[in-house]
C-alpha cells in the first residue's frame, strides 16, 4: 500500500451532484441497505468497496432506478440528482437512465455489429438528427472509450467477436454515447485481464473529465488508484465515507480498517 | 521423505491393476451404454419398419393405370342441334359419354386383333372407369368445337384392373369377385401388350378430388390438401400473434401474483387437454352458438388454433427466458424502456426459439384428425373450396381426416391410397420440420 499515488492526488472540492439521504432498499424481508447518506461530487470518481453482499451493487443500481426492474425490490429515502428527487412519480426512469449510464460487471455488447452497439443510445433518444451526426457520436464515443483505433476498420463487425476488455470498453463507449450526466461502473474489471484492467482504469481517469463516476470494485488497489473518494459499505451499512486516501491510510472505523488490512471479507 | 512407501495411501493399489471397485463402476457405464444403445435401435427399427410398410402400400398409389383411346365424338350424340351451344349440350349426361367411350374401346380391341373367349360386352365397358366418362364430358363441354372429330383421350381404367397391374388382383382372387372376371384380366394383359393399356404417373391423386366408394381408381387428395392449407393458414395467422403476444406480456411485463400462477397453470395443463374435447369445444362454441358453417377450414383453423396456442405459448416463453438478462439490463442501461429493450433485443434473439415452437405447434395441428372429426371436415367433399378469403367458409376435407376416411372404405384399393396419403402427410411434416431447422440456423445468433 505503499506505492500509491493516492496521497498526490488533488481533491477539488466539487459540486454535489447526487444526494443520498436515509436510503433504505428491501428484497422482500431482506432489508439491504440501511439508512444510507451519500454525497456523490461532480467531476470526481467515486468507489464503492466492501465484502461481497454488502449490498454496494444494490445502491449503485438505486441510483439509476434499474432495481424497478426487480418485483420484490422496495427502495425508500430520497435520493436526489442535481435536485430533483430521482424516485418522484413524474420521473421517468429511461429519461432518468439516459443521464446517468451504466457499465456492467461481464460485458454485455448487443449481438450487433460495434456502431449499432454505440448508436444505439443516440438513436432510441433522438440525440442526432442525420446519419453524418451519428457518426460523429459514435466515433467520439468510441474515441472516448480508447477503442476507436482497434475498430475504426470494422466497425460493422460483430461487437460479440471483440475481445473481452474491448468488449467492455465497447461497453463503456455505448453509455457515453448518450453522454449521461453521471456514469455507474458496477466491478467493470472483474471479468478482464490486468492489461484491460489498466486500460479501462486509465479511462475511467479520463472520463472523469466531463461525468460524475461511481465504481463498485472488489479490488480494494483499484479503488486505491482510480477513485478520488471511497465508501466502505459493510452487511447493509455505510460505514465509513471520505477521501480515498484518508479510508486507506487512516480509517476512523475499525472495520474498515479490519477490511482493508485484509482481516474481514 | 526418506521412505516414500510410508506415505502411500493403502487403500490404494497399484495404478496398473484396476481394483474391484473400478472394474464394477467400469462395468455399470458399459451397462448404461448399452441400455441406450437398445433403446436406440428399437426406436430406429421402429421407424424402418413404419416407413417400409407405409411406403411398400402407399407408393404404388402415385402411379394409376390409364386406357389410351381414340374417342370418336359423335355429333348426333352429343349435340343433336348443331349449334354447339354449352348449355344445350348439358343435358347429355355422363351415360351418352360412356357409350362412345365403350364403343371406341371396343374398335381399339377389334383393330389390334385381340380376342379373349368368352368377353362379354359389358367385360369390355367394365375395363373403363366410371369417372372416363366425367372426364371427356368436361373435356368436351370445356370446348365444343372437339365434337365430331376424333380425339386422343388418357382414361382411368377400372380400380380392378389397375390392381391387377399393381398386383393386387390376381386370376385367383378375380374368380371369386363379382366386380371383374378372369378374361377381364386376360383382356388387361392383352391390352398391355398392345400398349393400349400404360401406368403412369397419378397426378388426379394429389390434385383431385376424393370419389365415391365405386371408383376408388378417382379418388385424390386435392381437396384434403387445400382444406388442410387453408387450416394452416388461419392457425399461423391466429396462433403466432395471440401465442407470441400472450408470452411476452406473462413473461415480461405481468405481475407475478396468484393469478398469473393461475393462468400459468391452466397454460400449461391446455397443452395435455386431449385434442377431442378442442372438437367438442369447437362445435359448441365456433358452429352452434357462433354459426360457422359446417365442414369448413375457418371452424378447424379456430379449434386447431386454440390446441396449437398453449404449444406456441409454452415454447415462446421457453426462449424468451433463455435470452441473457444481461442483454436487457444493457438496453435499459443506455435509456430503452421496456418495450424498446424486448422489441430491439429480447425478440430478435427470442426468434429461433419461437419460430423452432410455432412450426412444431403447426405441425402437430396437421397431423390432427379428432377435433375434426367433430366438426364435420369427414364428410365427403366433391367441390373444390373457393379462393382464400371465402374459401374458408366451403366446406373441405383435410389431410389426416381423409386417411381416416379412406381406411374406413372397403375396396381394398382404398388401402392402397390411404397409405398414399400418409406419404404425403409426412412429405409435408418433414418439409416443416425442415423450414424450422432452417429458419433455426439463419437467426440463430451468438451472444
Amino acid at each position: 500500500m505503499n506505492d500509491m499515488r493516492l496521497t498526490e492526488k488533488s481533491v477539488e472540492a466539487n459540486d454535489t451532484k447526487i444526494s443520498a439521504r436515509g436510503v433504505q432498499v428491501y428484497y422482500g424481508d431482506t432489508h439491504a441497505i440501511k439508512d444510507v447518506d451519500v454525497d456523490i461530487a461532480d467531476q470526481t470518481v467515486t468507489a464503492f468497496i466492501g465484502p461481497s453482499g454488502c449490498g454496494k451493487s444494490t445502491f449503485l443500481r438505486c441510483l439509476n432506478r434499474m432495481n424497478d426492474t426487480i418485483d420484490v425490490c422496495r427502495v425508500e429515502g430520497n435520493i436526489k440528482l442535481d435536485g430533483d428527487d430521482i424516485y418522484d412519480k413524474r420521473v421517468d426512469p429511461v429519461q432518468l437512465r439516459a443521464k446517468v449510464g451504466m457499465v456492467f460487471q461481464k460485458p454485455n455488447p448487443f449481438p450487433k455489429s460495434i456502431y449499432d452497439n454505440v448508436a444505439y443510445g443516440p438513436r432510441i433518444h433522438g440525440l442526432t438528427r442525420s446519419k453524418a451526426e451519428l457518426d460523429e457520436v459514435v466515433e467520439k464515443s468510441l474515441r472516448r472509450a480508447a477503442l476507436w483505433n482497434e475498430v475504426k476498420d470494422r466497425l460493422q463487425a460483430p461487437g460479440t467477436g471483440l475481445s473481452g476488455g474491448q468488449q467492455q470498453r465497447l461497453c463503456i463507449a455505448r453509455a457515453v454515447a448518450t453522454s449521461p450526466e453521471v456514469l455507474l461502473m458496477d466491478e467493470p474489471c472483474s471479468a478482464l485481464d490486468p492489461i484491460a484492467t489498466a486500460q479501462v482504469e486509465e479511462l475511467i481517469d479520463e472520463l472523469r473529465s466531463r461525468f460524475a463516476v461511481i465504481i463498485v470494485t472488489h479490488s480494494m488497489q483499484q479503488a486505491a488508484r482510480v477513485s478520488q473518494r471511497t465508501a466502505f459499505f459493510h452487511l447493509g451499512n455505510l460505514v465509513e465515507f471520505g477521501e480515498t486516501g484518508q479510508i486507506f491510510t487512516n480509517p476512523s472505523d475499525p472495520r474498515t480498517e479490519s477490511y482493508i488490512t485484509g482481516r474481514i471479507g | 521423505m526418506t521412505d516414500a512407501t510410508a506415505n502411500q495411501n493403502p487403500a490404494h493399489g497399484a495404478l496398473t491393476t484396476t481394483d474391484a471397485r473400478t472394474r464394477r463402476r467400469n462395468a455399470a457405464e458399459a451397462r448404461f451404454r448399452l441400455y441406450g444403445q437398445i433403446a436406440i435401435a428399437i426406436g430406429i427399427a421402429a421407424l424402418i419398419l413404419l416407413l417400409t410398410s407405409v411406403l411398400s402400400n402407399g407408393l404404388s398409389s402415385f402411379r394409376q393405370t390409364f386406357l389410351f383411346l381414340e374417342v370418336t365424338l359423335d355429333e348426333k350424340t352429343l349435340d343433336k342441334s348443331g349449334v354447339r351451344d354449352v348449355e344445350v349440350m348439358k343435358k347429355v349426361t355422363t351415360i351418352g359419354y360412356g357409350k362412345l367411350i365403350e364403343k371406341s374401346l371396343q374398335s381399339a380391341i377389334e383393330e389390334h386383333g385381340i380376342t379373349v373367349e368368352g368377353l362379354t360386352d359389358k367385360d369390355v365397358s367394365d375395363m373403363i372407369s366410371k369417372e372416363a366418362a366425367a372426364l371427356v364430358r368436361n373435356k368436351v363441354l370445356a370446348n365444343p368445337d372437339l365434337v365430331g372429330q376424333t380425339v386422343p383421350v388418357k382414361v382411368l381404367a377400372n380400380g380392378r384392373i389397375d390392381g391387377y397391374l399393381k398386383g393386387r388382383v390376381t386370376m385367383e382372387s378375380a374368380e371369386r369377385d363379382s366386380n371383374v372376371s378372369p378374361n377381364q384380366l386376360l383382356l388387361a394383359d392383352a391390352m398391355r401388350a398392345e400398349g393400349l393399356l400404360v401406368k403412369s404417373f397419378n397426378w388426379g391423386f394429389i390434385t383431385g378430388a376424393d370419389a365415391s366408394e365405386l371408383r376408388p381408381e378417382a379418388a385424390g387428395l386435392g381437396i384434403a390438401i387445400i382444406g388442410s392449407a387453408y387450416m394452416m393458414i388461419v392457425v399461423l395467422f391466429l396462433a403466432l400473434p395471440i401465442g407470441v403476444a400472450a408470452s411476452i406480456y406473462l413473461e415480461e411485463f405481468a405481475p407475478k401474483n396468484r393469478f398469473t400462477d393461475l393462468i400459468e397453470v391452466n397454460i400449461a395443463n391446455l397443452a395435455a387437454v386431449p385434442s377431442i374435447v378442442f372438437g367438442i369445444l369447437g362445435l359448441a362454441i365456433f358452429i352452434n352458438v357462433a354459426g360457422l358453417p359446417q365442414s369448413a377450414p375457418i371452424v378447424g383453423g379456430l379449434v386447431l388454433t386454440l390446441m396449437t396456442l398453449p404449444t406456441i405459448i409454452i415454447s415462446t416463453r421457453a426462449a424468451l427466458k433463455a435470452v441473457p438478462p444481461s442483454i436487457r439490463d444493457a438496453a435499459l442501461g443506455v435509456g430503452a424502456s421496456k418495450m424498446q429493450s424486448i422489441m430491439h433485443h429480447v425478440l430478435p434473439l427470442a426468434m429461433p426459439g419461437i419460430l423452432t415452437g410455432t412450426i412444431i405447434g403447426l405441425a402437430q395441428a396437421l397431423g390432427e384428425t379428432a377435433p375434426l372429426l367433430l366438426i364435420g371436415m369427414v364428410a365427403f367433399v366433391r367441390d373444390f373450396p373457393a379462393a382464400p378469403p371465402e374459401g374458408f367458409f366451403d366446406p373441405a376435407a383435410a389431410l389426416p381426416v381423409q386417411v381416416y376416411n379412406w381406411t374406413q372404405r372397403a375396396d381394398p384399393a382404398f388401402v392402397e391410397r390411404a397409405s398414399g396419403a400418409i406419404i404425403v402427410l409426412l412429405i409435408f411434416l418433414l418439409a416443416m420440420n425442415a423450414i424450422a431447422i432452417f429458419l433455426r440456423r439463419k437467426f440463430e445468433r451468438r451472444w
